[in-house]
């Protein structure tokens, strides 16, 4: 499988925000260990015009467009990861 | 996650339904497995702060929660934030598996609950600013809260855990089971504290000795009720040592400007009796004693190096240890010598350089308080020797009745 590349929408580094960082990397570092992935963090309060562009309409959202098909995750992101994974639309670690 | 099928289609009243859903106060969104929104209501579209016809079928995200509930962060088109409450549920929309989200703003109930964590930190800010130590009983006597203060001083003291004096710990409890000092006044602690909780008593104080091994310390104890819905009371102790000895010295000072007034009072009538009736012989008394009889003069310093050594045991409390009878001995022998004032004050002085040779600092200290205290003693008691005599001789031209005060 190719890379992926996931971008994640926050809104200034909350508690919320940063919870949503350590599940996402948690996740990268054991379920999609044997892939090639990488996380970009997009801060909205810093990078306005990103959001605009993107349409976001609230944080934390997790995107997903390589591989595709694309998929837009909106919550706490917590919970089971293969459940998350299952609506990324990504395999576990094969 | 719930399963919910309220919204799908084969529902018979589907218009009704969707009323009650428009004329919800919560956003209720339905969203397909990737996130496209199918439906949303009014309020959604306010709470998204965009119109629902620009919403509609545009991706909105697929729910994933950690548990029931999670914060999102709500961004509107002009810039500004709100915080969102988001609940999901698993729904079918038009045949198919969908997702019903609902949203309730909770932006102004975050900034109620900030502005109260705010406002009770400030309250905390305060209390804990203060050096009074301060503890909130319950109306079982149980420690709900306490100030750094108290904290500090319980861990001073020994409680470094707070087992004995932190929260959770019955004060009641404590105080029956005090020992020493304490014992004597828990009774009546306890009562004062039970009076003010039951409001037969505004408040309840109590001064208190709680001396340590290096240092005297004094507490007063206060006890008012507390205000609002909870019964309770507020116990707080301060530190009064400084207060009290301020108190001790004023009270000191009075105590000798008083002495010091009557003596002078008492000297001038003396000195009015004797010029009226000859009897003090003032002619020798012009020149010092110290100068016209010396051997008299060494013999009274020396005793009253003595008697300074036994008013000092009268102050570390050894019983029976009385200058008094001393004094008074001596002040007959000095009205004998026909001394003054002027000679009293160089046999104090004298007494207390000779006291004072050799003796430790602190032992030198104690010297002078009691020599200032002595010296007021002797000068009374001249006094007193002399107005008897003035007194016995106004007897003898009288009738002789008169006793010698």
């Amino acid at each position: 499988m190719e890379k992926i590349v996931l971008h994640l929408f926050i809104a200034g580094r909350t508690v919320r925000a940063e919870r949503a960082i350590a599940t996402l990397r948690r996740i990268c570092e054991h379920e999609l260990a044997n892939y090639e992935c990488e996380l970009n963090i997009v801060d909205v309060l810093a990078e306005p015009q990103q959001a605009e562009v993107r349409r976001i309409l609230a944080t934390p959202t997790l995107i997903k467009e390589v591989p595709p098909p694309a998929r837009r995750i909106i919550g706490d992101l917590g919970g089971d990861p293969h459940e998350l994974l299952a609506a990324l639309n990504l395999p576990p670690n094969p | 996650m719930q399963q919910f099928d309220g919204l799908a289609p084969h529902v018979t009243d589907d218009t009704r339904l969707r009323q009650i859903v428009a004329a919800s106060a919560d956003g209720m969104i339905v969203v397909d497995r990737e996130g496209r929104v199918c439906f949303l209501n009014p309020a959604a579209a306010n709470i998204l702060g965009r119109r629902a016809e620009d919403l509609m079928d545009q991706i909105f995200g697929y729910p994933v929660l950690g548990g029931e509930r999670a914060e999102i962060d709500l961004l509107h088109p002009d810039g500004q934030h709100s915080v969102g409450e988001m609940r999901v549920v698993d729904t079918e929309w038009e045949g198919a598996p969908a997702q019903l989200v609902s949203l309730r703003d909770i932006t102004e109930h975050r900034r109620a609950n900030q502005a109260l964590r705010d406002a009770e930190a400030f309250n905390w800010a305060i209390l804990n600013s203060l050096s009074v130590h301060l503890a909130v009983l319950d109306a079982r006597g149980t420690i709900i809260a306490v100030n750094s203060a108290w904290i500090e001083f319980s861990r001073a003291n020994g409680d470094l855990d707070l087992q004995r004096t932190g929260v959770g710990v019955n004060y009641f409890t404590i105080c029956e089971h005090a020992h020493g000092r304490w014992s004597d006044e828990v009774n009546e602690v306890l009562e004062g504290m039970r009076a003010v909780l039951e409001g037969r008593s505004p408040t309840y104080e109590l001064e208190y000795p709680c001396h340590s091994p290096q240092e005297e310390r004094w507490f007063v104890m206060r006890v008012v009720p507390l205000r609002g819905q909870r019964p309770g009371l507020v116990i707080s102790h301060t530190n009064v040592t400084v207060q009290r000895q301020m108190a001790r010295a004023a009270s000191e000072a009075t105590m000798l400007r008083e002495r010091l007034a009557t003596l002078e009072r008492e000297l001038v009538d003396v000195e009015r009796m004797a010029q009226q009736e000859n009897s003090v012989p003032r002619r020798i008394s012009a020149t010092p004693l110290r100068q016209r009889n010396s051997g008299a003069f060494g013999t009274a310093v020396a005793t009253y190096h003595e008697l300074l050594d036994i008013a000092l045991m009268r102050q570390r409390g050894i019983p029976d240890a009385s200058p008094e009878r001393g004094l008074r001995a001596l002040s007959d022998t000095l009205g004998f010598q026909a001394a003054t004032p002027r000679d009293i004050v160089e046999i104090h002085l004298a007494g207390v350089r000779s006291a004072g040779i050799g003796a430790p600092p602190i032992k030198q200290q104690a010297y002078l308080e009691e020599g200032r205290l002595m010296v007021l003693e002797l000068m009374g008691y001249l006094a007193g020797h002399y107005r008897g005599r003035a007194l016995g001789r106004m007897g003898d031209v009288d009738d002789g009745s008169t006793e010698p005060a």
